[in-house]
Order: C-alpha cells, then structure tokens, then sequence
C-alpha cells in the first residue's frame, strides 16, 4: 500500500516539476528576453553603469555621470589633449579684472523641446542654478548673470575666480531647459530637457535609462570626427551593480559597453574576440589622510615616516591588478596644475626608504626597545588605525599597507567601515588615518582640501603661507603665474606630507560589437557622436 | 472573531508607535550625515551648515521626531533627500516585484518543502528520507548568491532560457524565486518532516490505517491537516520578512526591489526614505502576522478566536 502511495507521490513531483519547467519555457519562447535582443537587433547602445542617478535635473544633482551628463553640455570642454575647447559657446573672454565672463554662443543651438539656446534662456538657467544647486558655493562669487544679445551671455563676479573656467567645463552648470524647469517644476527630472546629442526617452529607476537621438544635434565637440546627430537611434543605460552578472551580460553581448571593469576581469575579457579594453586615468587620486590634529600625526616626522614606508607599486600591481599609476606628488597628470617637476621631486622624496623612515622614528623617540620588531615609545608599541570603506581594491591596498607598515615597525589596524560612517568620524575628528579619494579638473581642489575654512573637516592641516596661495590662486588669471602659485602649494604640501597620495586609478571600459569608442580623459566622458554599432 | 481582529488591530497601533520611535532613533543615531553625502567632496562647513538648516536636520530630535510623526499620521511617509521622490512613490516603483517574488518563492517553498517533508515522514529512516534531509540541509546551507549565479550561468547564460538580469515580466522573476524557495523549502520541508512524525504516531492515525483507508487519502485528509500549523506560522514569518526585500538576489538578479532601495538609502543616510521604508515593512510585516494567525482558524476547526 505504502509503495503504491510512493509512486503516486513520486508522480505528483514529477507532474509539478514538469508543470513549473512547462510554465517557463512556454514564457520563454513567447516572450524572449529584450535584453538579449536588444543590442544586437535595433539599432540601440546599450551601456552598463554601476549608479543610477539621483536624478536626471543638472542642476539638483550633486555630480554629474555619463548617465545623466550625456543630456547636457557644457558652454566649454577639454580637448583630448587637454586644451580649451568650444562647447555651447563659440568663444569666451575674460575682462582684465577678472570678473566678468562673457560666452558667446554658437548659433542654431536648441534645446530638447524645441527652445532656442539664446543668451537669455542660458541666463535663466544659470539664476535657476543658483537658486536649486546644492553645490552652488563652488561656483565662485557670482554677482549677477545678463543676457547683453541673443548669443551673448555674460557673468560678474564680486572678484576675479580663475577656478571658474573648471567649473564651467565640469559640466555641473551646463545650460538646461529653464523656461520647462519652470513649467514642470518638480517634474523636470522625470522630464528633462538639454541639448545634449541625446533626449530623454523612458526610465526605470534602478534598472535603466532610455535616451533616444537627438536628430536635431549639430554641434558636437571639435575633437569629435562627427559634428551632426549621432549614429545610433537609441541609448539605454543598464545599472548592473553585481560583478558576475554584468560579466555575464557582457560575454552574452547584450550589452556594447561595459564600464568600471573589474581589474580581475580584464584579462578574460581580452581573450574574447571583438572585445576593445579602453583604458581612462581618473581625475583624481587615492591617498592615506592623516588626522593631522592626532598627537601622533601632529609631528612631520612621523606622517614622513610613513609615507616612507609605503611602496606604492606592489598596491598599483596587486591591489588593482595593475590598472593604475603610483602617484608622489599631490596632483595626477589628469588635473590642471599637475607639475611633472613636483612629481619628480616627490618620486625622490618619498619613495620607499625604510632606514630614513626608522631615522625620523628614532629622532622622535620611536624605536624598537624590546626587538618584537614594532617600534615603541615610553613602553606602548606605534599602533594606528587606518579607516576604509568596503570596496575589494581599497581592502586589498590596505593589506599590503598594513605588511609594508609593519615592516617599518608600525601596527597598522583596518578598521572597514561605509563611507557615511568615516566622513562621520572624520568630522569628529576621531580617526588616526583614512583611505580617501578626490576627484576635480583643478588644482583649486587644495581649497577644498587644505584652506583654514575647510581643513576642518578634512584633515586638519592648515598653514598661513598656504592659504594665501590658495587664495592667490584662485584670483590669479593669468595661467603661467596661476601654475606657479599651484606648484608653491604644492612644494608645502611635499615637505609637510598631511597626507600621502598614492595612486591614481585607471578606469577600464570594455566595448564589443561597436566601433569608434573613446574616452575624453579631461572631461571622463566618452565621445557618443563617433560611435557606430556593427551591422 | 470580530472582537479578537479588533483587539489585534488595536494592539497593532500601538506597535507601530513604538516602532516609529525605534525606527526614528536607529536612523538618527547611526553615525554619517546625509548633507555631507549629499554635498560629496564639496561639503564645507558652510555648504554643510545651510543645507542642514535647509532640510530641517538642525532642529533637536525631539522636534525633527513631531514632524516624522505628524507626517506619519496624515499618511506620509516623507520624500527623499537624494532624488525628491515621495517614500510612497518609492514604494510604488519597488514593490510590486518585491511583492512578486515573496509571493512565488512562497509557492515554491511551500510546494516543494511540504511535499518533500510529507514524503520523508511517511518514508521514515529510508533512502528516501535521508536524501530529502540531506538536500534541505543543503537548500538551506548554500549561499543565495552561488545558487543564483550557478542558476543564471546554467539557464540564463549557457541554455538562455531566462534574461540573465533584470525584469521583464514573471517569468525573469523564477529564477530569483528559485534561489529563495530553495533555503525557504529547506526549511518547511524539515519542520513539515518532523511536524508529520508527531501527527503518524497519533491514535486517528493508526485508527484510519486499520480502517484501511489509502495512504495518500491518510496523509493528505487526516495527517497534513493537523501537521501543517507550525509550517503555516514558519510560511508566514518567511513571507513577512520576504516583503522586506531579499538584498543579494536582487542585486545579483539586478531586480528593483524594496531591499535595495532600503540598503541604497541606508548607505546614503537618506533618513527619511529609512524611516518610511522601514514602517512601510513593519506595517505589512504585522499585518503578515495577523493574516497568518487569523488562517489558523479557517485551517484548523479546534482552533477558535473569542
């Protein structure tokens, strides 16, 4: 009896198995995935990024990503070699004061709505900027903003603020759409409009972001080869966070570029035929901030010995796979103000030198007294504590700093914690040391860094001489002289050390089944006019 | 009946206050400031000090916790500080797949896990019974994300039966279901084996057997019935927390569901789409509860609410 229940039972299993896999397939073969399809079929590009914007509203967003920068553009841009080149304005002058910036625009501009870009509709975008942006205190002190004709557009600033020309090609006050924004108010995020080559089309927040052709676009950048429309109908933005799954995505080749690679995938990547790796350095650099207030740190000759310990190559090959470069010096080549000379001297300064590390220990009354190989004062071991947030790279880096350390005699402690949770601690001033990171297209970043109104929540390192150049620099308009002042500060920074600056990442994007991808390293942004997808 | 729902209801008002200050106290306590995410490398003290002023965080907490409160009561759950969006908006984007896929990998885990547990029951100390304890043990063990990326490599990236991530209607939500009814079934399928091992030694059981009635007649009429109580509450308890978003099969899967959006928020500091998020969970977790006890009762005669 009970056998024959068994293999009833073993029936129904079967039945629900069956009916479960039935149910599947049948959905399956009516409904294939879009996703599979889409990139090889229409005529779209499809894209993986890892964050989906806050929102789509230049303006109320705190940085701008390719995901929603691509509606905008900005009234100037970098060339791929770094110059100064046309964006929305034809040509831009500064008065000899400094103080007003006046942009004349190109003509026949318009806006996703229809709306011609005259010196008006940019001035009231402009006042919109100032009146909704978070980040507004970055743009310098501006006075008032007119429109003197219809493609001339003028700023006045209360004093001169050289860094000014940064902010306008960053992209963050790009001309948007105000008389919509008015219109629309809130809903201008769900419904934005620029004149960037692409115009909003759907979205799905968290998962994608649909763009379709700009058809009216004809001003694309100089550097680009393409100035008209671009080439494809669509561009859909997929925001994949898990590794493996956007891996596999991209080897299925539902996707055309896969951004923010990770370093340990590369290599199988480029075993795959068709698949381009495009390499990006960043605009910014990771560095250990010291809490410079801590009595430890307080001393030159500890924060030195420090950045002695520290061999930056085996963190740029291991750490990263090798997808960086060691930075010295306080800038990467990617920023403007970056000296090779500073680079230089920092290479000679601060490469790893253990004995000079132990010397400066030992002039501070360091040294190992009981030979457990960890140097020691007044009987308590040198024993810090470095924060870091939870990504794999910065966790790789810090392990190989902690063996580096050791080596010089100091107990390094890593502490992992969210990022939120470390500027918190920052600001309390209750950390020894953190992994940190910056990311600007100007040396005015110091300011941010370093002047005596900031420092004080960052890392607490200010010195008279070099908030005057700071402050110099950002009124000096002239550019040679505004690099010497750059390089001074740069000069305190390297006998000072308030920190040490170790790499500069290099973002790697994957392409398949597209041609005519690059990357602009001086903006970050890829150049959309150029790309073809293969037939 | 109407009596004891009301009785519940009213108690339910109650947790939810309590609640709504736990909730308001966790959020604020925890260390980070949403202004200085918000305002990223640019938050200078004077940047930080006008926005915080501006979004109302400057106010003593008692304060800030009268407003969430007032709000709360008129039915808002407040709108986030990073994309302007209502918490309900929020919801009403996330949800519905959230709702989805706790509702199929309930239906996966109980199909599976009841029929597995009842099978090894009646098939006690058999091949049989120690494969089905072997296999929950393992459904239950193995981490979601290797099952989810071993169920994606097998039938979305080699046999492409399913998209590899994302939604595009129920059926991509089978495999995200499959890797959370798998643990789920583990489970039910082993207090379902053990539930039924009490109920078979019961007398009305060896009563049936000797009145001859058919075993499946005799498991499904007479055994699973007054086995299925513990399995129901455990179902429930499942389903609940499902509600509140599985994180990991959602990132790995890239399913916008309500788990990350709360971990994006909590990652952010966005203290008020917590806040709302959080009640919101808390809310269809209580009201889980109830449902659940309240089908007892239309399972189980003996079983009588005054």
């Amino acid at each position: 009896m009970k056998k024959q229940w068994w293999k009833k039972g073993s029936l129904s299993v079967l039945l629900a198995t069956a009916i479960v896999a039935a149910g599947c397939s049948s959905q399956t073969s009516t409904n294939p995935g879009q996703t599979t399809e889409a990139p090889k079929g229409g005529n779209t590009l499809v894209i993986s990024a890892l964050v989906d914007p806050d929102t789509l509203d230049l303006h109320k967003s705190t940085w701008v990503s390719s995901a929603n920068g691509i509606l905008y553009e900005p009234l100037l841009t970098r060339d791929m070699s770094g110059k100064v080149s046309p964006g929305l304005a034809e040509k831009y002058e500064v008065s000899e004061d400094g103080k007003v910036w006046t942009f004349t625009l190109r003509k026949g501009l318009r806006f996703h709505s229809g709306e011609p870009v005259t010196g008006e509709a940019v001035k009231q975008s402009f006042e919109r900027m100032l009146e909704v942006s978070p980040v507004k205190s970055i743009i310098g002190p501006v006075e008032k903003v007119e429109a003197t004709d219809e493609h001339t557009f003028k700023v006045h600033l209360s004093s001169p603020f050289a860094p000014f020309l940064s902010v306008v090609m960053s992209g963050m006050i790009s001309p948007v759409d105000a008389k919509k924004a008015k219109e629309l108010g809130d809903g201008f995020g769900d419904n934005p409009s620029g004149t960037g080559p692409v115009m909003f089309e759907k979205r799905e927040r968290g998962a994608s972001l649909t763009y379709k052709k700009n058809p009216d676009y004809n001003w694309g950048p100089e550097y680009a080869q393409n100035k008209g429309p671009i080439q494809v109908d669509n561009v859909m933005f997929r925001f994949l966070k898990d590794d493996d799954t956007r891996m596999m995505e991209f080897k299925k080749g539902t996707i055309h570029i896969l951004s923010d690679v990770p370093a340990n995938s590369v290599a199988e990547l480029q075993s795959l035929p068709g698949v381009e790796i495009n390499k990006t350095m960043d605009i910014g650099h990771k560095y250990i901030a010291f809490n410079n207030l801590h009595p430890l740190f307080s001393d030159v000759r500890l924060r030195k010995a420090i950045a002695l310990s520290v061999d930056r190559d085996p963190l740029v090959q291991v750490a990263l796979n090798g997808f960086g470069k060691p930075v010295y010096g306080p800038l990467p080549p990617t920023i403007w103000g970056y000296s090779e000379n500073i680079e230089n001297k920092a290479k000679q300064m601060y490469s790893r030198d253990l004995n000079q590390a132990r010397q400066l220990m030992a002039d501070a009354g360091w040294t190992d007294t009981n030979g457990d190989g960890l140097v020691d004062k007044d009987g308590k071991p040198l024993s810090v504590e470095i924060l870091v947030s939870p990504e794999p790279a910065f966790q790789r880096a810090v392990q190989i700093l902690q063996s580096q350390l050791k080596e010089a005699g100091i107990d390094l402690k890593i502490t992992v914690q969210e990022m939120a949770t470390i500027k918190d601690r920052i600001s309390k001033k209750s950390y020894d040391m953190a992994l940190m990171y910056f990311g600007w297209y100007d040396a005015d970043i110091f300011y941010l860094l370093f002047e005596k109104s900031n420092s004080a929540s960052r890392m607490y390192f200010t010195r008279p001489e070099m908030d005057e150049l700071l402050n110099k620099g950002r009124t000096e308009m002239n550019d040679e002289k505004r690099f010497k002042i750059y390089e001074e500060a740069q000069e305190i920074l390297l006998n000072e050390t308030p920190w040490v600056p170790l790499w500069v990442n290099e973002t790697v994007t994957a392409t398949r089944g597209i041609k005519g991808m690059v990357i602009n390293p001086y903006t970050q942004g890829m150049v959309l006019s150029d790309i073809t997808i293969d037939k | 009946m109407r009596r004891y729902v009301l009785k519940r209801l009213l108690s339910l008002v109650g947790t939810l206050l309590g609640v709504s200050v736990l909730i308001f106290l966790m959020v604020h306590l925890i260390p980070g400031d949403p202004v200085t995410t918000i305002l990223g490398q640019f938050a200078t003290p004077e940047a930080v000090d006008q926005l915080r002023a501006k979004l109302g965080l400057d106010l003593p907490l008692w304060e800030q916790y009268m407003h969430f409160l007032g709000k709360l009561l008129t039915g808002d759950l407040g709108t986030s500080l990073f994309t302007g969006q209502s918490v309900w908006e929020q919801i009403a984007e996330r949800f519905p797949i959230t709702l989805q896929l706790a509702i199929f990998s309930v239906i996966i885990a109980a199909i599976f896990g009841i029929l597995l547990g009842t099978i090894a029951a009646v098939k006690q100390n058999t091949f049989v019974d120690r494969l089905v304890v072997l296999s929950s043990l393992v459904g239950i063990s193995a981490p979601g994300f290797w099952i989810a990326l071993f169920l994606i490599w097998v039938f979305a990236y080699k046999l492409a039966l399913f998209p590899i991530s994302g939604y595009e209607g129920l059926h991509s939500l089978l495999l995200p279901a499959i890797t959370l009814g798998m643990a789920e079934a583990g489970l039910i399928a082993r207090m379902t084996r053990s539930s039924m091992l009490e109920v078979i030694k019961q007398d009305y059981m060896r009563t049936a057997e000797a009145k001859g009635a058919a075993v499946i007649r005799m498991v499904f009429s007479h055994g699973l019935p007054n086995a299925i109580i513990p399995v129901i509450t455990m179902l429930g308890l499942q389903f609940g927390s499902l509600m509140a978003g599985a994180v990991v099969v959602e990132t790995v899967f890239s399913l916008q569901g309500i788990g990350s959006l709360a971990i994006e928020a909590i990652g952010k500091r966005d203290m008020p789409t917590v806040q709302g998020m959080v009640f919101f969970m808390a809310v269809i977790f209580a009201t889980t509860n109830l449902v659940v006890d309240l089908i007892y009762s239309l399972i189980d005669p003996r079983i009588h609410y005054d």
